[in-house]
């Protein structure tokens, strides 16, 4: 009966028996799904005709992601994605074959899914995240991200939270966020405004390797830091403002020898090809199986979100998969100073005399903060602003000035950066 | 140092860069595909991988989900043994059909150009044929047994319980990995008598640096050094092993030679090296007080290594190699003229000194580990006159690096764990959730296996299995919590978790959901590569999966 239902859909890409895995999940409720769930033509009408999802990413997750959701049901997919492919991505990134380097992410992955997984509709964006406006998120229903990236994240996190209406329950898009490395990664569950949003769990992610520039200068212990030395120090010095391009092997060749030329210098060894190009791009290792693994349980809360059909990972499932499988499901706790979600002030209790600088130091050092050149100012005065020049030039005096000769106890000041998708209220207090 | 003078132009510089370039060729294609993975498993396990021969039964989402995840990463070769014939419920499950169109064709067939066109270095066969027919000849068996590794999906019980009966027999057979799923519910079982990890990637840590036990040229230069002759910069960057060392031997001096054990010992001892400081902010001495605990916690032999020990081989182990090798770290501990623990690994962390200090100690610490490594080797020359000379220097090398943390494990047959009521019932009571799963789908296999319940379409008359489906019709919640009371025995009381688990399969018998199939094609395919690459720790029993409440488990392991 369901699926001669689904065939006078007039969906003419749907056959018989098409979704009979699916749909024995959709035609029943389980025990534990909840009493709102309509099984039948209602919800799977809605999950193929009239549900619209986003998928941010068309990598190693994205792929997989969009192979899913095609499979699940989701017909109508749009998916952003600002890189192209390169060959160390065939790996994992199933959807592209050798002939694809070069193309586009996005556009390579949509029209592989079309042609594989007949009557779905898939959008790609080559583009950025950034490039798209409140109007734009605000006609899906569920967001998925599979990105490398803490800044993007940080920003279509804030993004999706602020467009949050109390009056306009539609204003609020589930975001589904996962995230591997190695053989390790994790899966969660952001409604915004009503969980832990991605802000609130920054504190949560591994501080990156970074060495102090007097080591990578002056005492070099590892072939880490000849490679440093070689990126950071002399690049710029025998290059000038040329910019180094990663992606470029010649860019990287000429690291290596220099790294390697250093290295001997001082009797280190260990100086590879490979390892100069994992220090310079902060290469994370990836595999297709925890890739497979994390986006499966996405695009698992993804479909149990859009039919109600089950109830949905609250909020947050972690894997190691190196020594055994262990995993951790468990509810990470909203917080009331997320300067995104939380509504209050973050509150910090600095001495009276400490100095603007040290104070934008211990701002870049946070792991609840992670700025990077922050501009401060109060309500009322201008403190420290990275650009424009003129303003710069002209606040760059108070950077030695101590903060308590610039704002009184118990007053607040704006953090603003452009990494930054949201403004950071500070509340200062003195020793 | 470079030789390019700071006033060149953009022109010369690029030049610079084609020029140092030129000598120096960037990986090739294969290590630029791979380079990811490498960064895990690295050419030793990418090696493997390529010899590896894996046989899959079924082509159904799963199987080709767990597929996908074995070709992108480069195994040698794979063969679907399959005999179904694409349904068009497969078509819309599966991401390698090629959609309606392979509807009535045989299935494998289908399958197996989608998954090679992932990696053109990959070898892949469809066998149409029935895995029980293939068990009933010789020849048959034979086929299966030359695998390097068997998956299998959802098979029927008594298939299975003969498969693994066959793998089972000889040591020398594949591994079995046995996944069965239904709906958000899944597991999946590792056959295997039993595995020797000699990289488990499980410790990031740096094995004992020997600062209680210091060899002789570690010993001397701390003892030798006289710190009140240092200018303050070198007494800044001396090394905190050599810190730790000195102090060590100076605190044993004035108590016995004994080390420091109670609290307040403890406590005097990190006193001990705080005096030692010139300044109040000198970064070796925070790292020697932070480290300190590589004094406390320094046991000779790791507790769950002295007890591989005692770990007796199976006599027809294909691991006699890795056995010698234990057998032979027991000898070196034991030697009267070695240093009574596991040999030095020859790794050095980074610490706060100069350059000249820390190539010196990395040069002292690779010396000895390379006096310590021809030692291991001379004894198992002697404990191993006929094995020794067949292991490779890489594998010794290997397994003395790894030697504070190899591990083995020892399984059991597949269905083993099902036959023992009181391990049930008591597995019940600790993992309640875990349990009931594997029991739920245990209780579903055995009733597919009594009455699986077809439903056919009609107008397809051609074929006569074209368009049938199992469709788990005698599934039904008191079948299954019958089944699970006979597991388990008729005076267990079930609990809450038993009617939960039966629940959601009994709601959907036979869905092979696509999200499940992708969730168990990484998970099994992840494990396939461990067994594969004898790198990181694989399942030791069954691992149970929930996508509702989305949790794992282990559950019926040795």
């Amino acid at each position: 009966m369901a699926t001669a239902a689904v065939l006078s859909n007039g969906n003419a890409a749907d056959w018989a028996d098409r979704y009979y895995h699916v749909d024995q999940i959709l035609d029943r409720p389980g025990p534990r799904t909840d009493p709102s769930f309509l099984a039948g033509e209602e919800v799977k009408k809605f999950l193929r005709e009239k549900s619209k999802i986003l998928v941010i990413g068309a990598g190693g997750l994205g792929c997989e992601i969009l192979a899913n959701l095609a499979l699940s049901g989701f017909k109508d997919i749009h998916v952003i994605d600002m890189d192209t492919i390169d060959i160390s991505n065939l790996n994992r990134q199933f959807l592209f074959r050798p002939k694809d380097v070069g193309q586009p992410k996005a556009i390579v992955a949509a029209e592989f899914i079309m042609n594989r997984v007949p009557g779905v509709k898939v959008t790609p964006y080559f583009g950025k995240i950034q490039d798209k406006d409140d109007d734009y998120y605000m006609q899906f229903n569920l967001v998925i991200c599979g990105l490398d990236s803490v800044e993007a994240r940080r920003w279509i996190n804030a993004t999706l939270v602020n467009m949050v209406d109390p009056e306009e329950p539609e204003s609020l898009k589930p975001l589904i966020d996962g995230g591997t490395e190695g053989f390790k990664g994790q899966a969660r569950v952001i409604l915004p405004t009503v969980t832990s949003c991605y802000e609130c769990s920054l504190d949560m992610l591994n501080k990156p390797t970074t060495f102090p520039i007097c080591t990578i200068a002056n005492t070099p212990r590892l072939p880490e830091h000849c490679i440093e030395w070689a990126s950071v120090l002399e690049w710029p010095r025998v290059f000038k403002d040329k910019k180094m391009d990663t992606d470029d092997p010649e860019h990287i060749g000429w690291l290596y020898k220099t790294a390697l030329a250093r290295a001997k210098e001082f009797k280190i060894e260990g100086v590879t090809w490979s390892l100069t190009q994992g220090v310079v791009k902060n290469i994370i290792p990836a595999i297709a199986s925890t890739n497979a693994i994390i986006a499966a349980s996405c695009c698992n809360e993804a479909f149990k979100i859009a039919t109600s059909s089950a109830a949905y990972l609250n909020n947050y499932f972690m894997l190691i998969g190196t020594d055994g499988v262990y995993s951790f499901t468990f509810e990470h706790q909203k917080r009331d100073d997320c300067p995104v979600c939380g509504g209050q002030a973050l509150d910090i209790t600095i001495s009276k005399e400490w100095t603007v600088e040290r104070l934008i130091e211990m701002l870049v050092e946070r792991q609840d903060v992670q700025v990077k050149k922050p501009s401060m100012a109060t309500s009322t005065k201008q403190i420290y602003f990275q650009a424009p020049p003129q303003l710069e030039a002209l606040t760059r005096p108070n950077l030695e000035k101590k903060v308590s000769s610039l704002v009184d106890d118990g007053d607040y000041i704006t953090v603003t950066a452009s990494t930054l998708p949201f403004d950071l209220t500070l509340r200062v207090q003195y020793t | 140092m470079s030789a390019v003078s700071e006033s060149q132009d953009i022109e010369q510089a690029t030049a610079a860069i084609e020029q140092a370039t030129a000598a120096i060729q960037q990986p090739d294609n294969k290590t630029r595909r791979y380079d990811r993975q490498l960064r895990l498993w690295a050419a030793s396990g990418q090696n493997a991988l390529e010899a590896s021969r894996i046989l899959v039964l079924s082509s159904s989402a799963t199987a080709t989900a767990v597929l996908k995840n074995l070709v992108l990463p480069g195994i040698g070769h794979f063969t679907i043994l399959d005999s179904a014939v694409t349904s068009p419920a497969d078509a819309g499950n599966n991401f390698f059909l090629a959609g309606p169109s392979s509807i009535g064709k045989p299935r494998a067939h289908e399958a197996v150009p989608l998954l090679r066109e992932l990696n053109d270095s990959v070898e892949g066969e469809a066998v149409v044929k029935d895995v029980r027919e293939l068990l009933k000849t010789d020849e048959g068996r034979a086929f299966v047994s030359g695998f390097s590794l068997v998956i299998a999906h959802n098979l029927r019980k008594d298939t299975l319980d003969e498969l693994s009966k066959l793998l089972w027999a000889d040591h020398s057979n594949p591994p079995l990995i046995a996944v069965r799923s239904a709906g958000f519910l899944a597991e999946f079982f590792i056959q295997y008598h039993e595995r020797c990890v000699a990289q488990p990637h499980t410790d990031d840590n740096v094995p004992s640096l020997r600062i209680i036990r210091p060899f002789p040229a570690l010993s001397k230069w701390a003892s030798e050094l006289d710190f009140d002759k240092l200018d303050p910069t070198e007494h800044g960057h001396v090394p905190f092993v050599i810190i730790l060392v000195r102090a060590v031997e100076d605190w044993k001096k004035t108590h016995d030679g004994k080390l420091p054990s109670t609290t307040p010992e403890r406590k005097a001892f990190k006193e001990q090296i705080a005096a030692m400081r010139k300044k109040i902010d000198e970064e070796n001495f925070d790292e020697a007080e932070a480290q300190v605990w590589r004094i406390w916690r320094d046991p000779p032999v790791p507790g769950a290594i002295q007890s591989l020990f005692s770990l007796a081989p199976p006599s027809d182990s294909p691991n006699a190699v890795f056995h010698a090798l234990l057998q032979t770290l027991n000898a070196f501990v034991a030697a009267p003229d070695g240093p009574g623990c596991l040999p030095l690994s020859g790794a050095l962390p980074d610490m706060r000194t100069d350059t000249e200090s820390y190539v010196r100690l990395q040069t002292v610490y690779k010396d000895w580990a390379a006096v310590e490594k021809a030692k291991f080797k001379e004894l198992l020359q002697k404990g191993f006159p006929d094995l020794a000379p067949t292991i490779s220097d890489e594998e010794i090398d290997t397994f003395v690096k790894n030697a504070h943390h190899v591990r083995v494990l020892r399984g059991r047959r597949w269905s083993e764990w099902d036959a023992d009521k009181e391990a049930l019932a008591s597995s019940l009571t600790i993992s309640p959730r875990e349990t009931a799963a594997h029991l739920g789908l245990a209780a579903l296999s055995a009733l597919l296996n009594k009455a699986p319940g077809k439903r056919c379409r009609t107008g397809t008359s051609d074929h006569a299995s074209r368009g049938c489906v199992a469709d788990g019709s005698t599934v039904t919640v008191d079948g299954l919590r019958a089944e699970v009371q006979q597991l388990v025995g008729q005076d267990i009381e079930l609990p809450e978790d038993v009617d939960t688990a039966i629940g959601e399969i009994a709601r959907a018998p036979t869905a092979d959901l696509p999200n499940t199939a992708a969730f168990l094609g990484g998970m099994v395919a992840q494990e396939a590569i461990k067994m594969i690459t004898k790198q990181y720790v694989p399942v030791n029993g069954y691992c149970v999966i929930d996508m509702v409440d989305m949790w794992t488990g282990t559950v019926g392991g040795q």
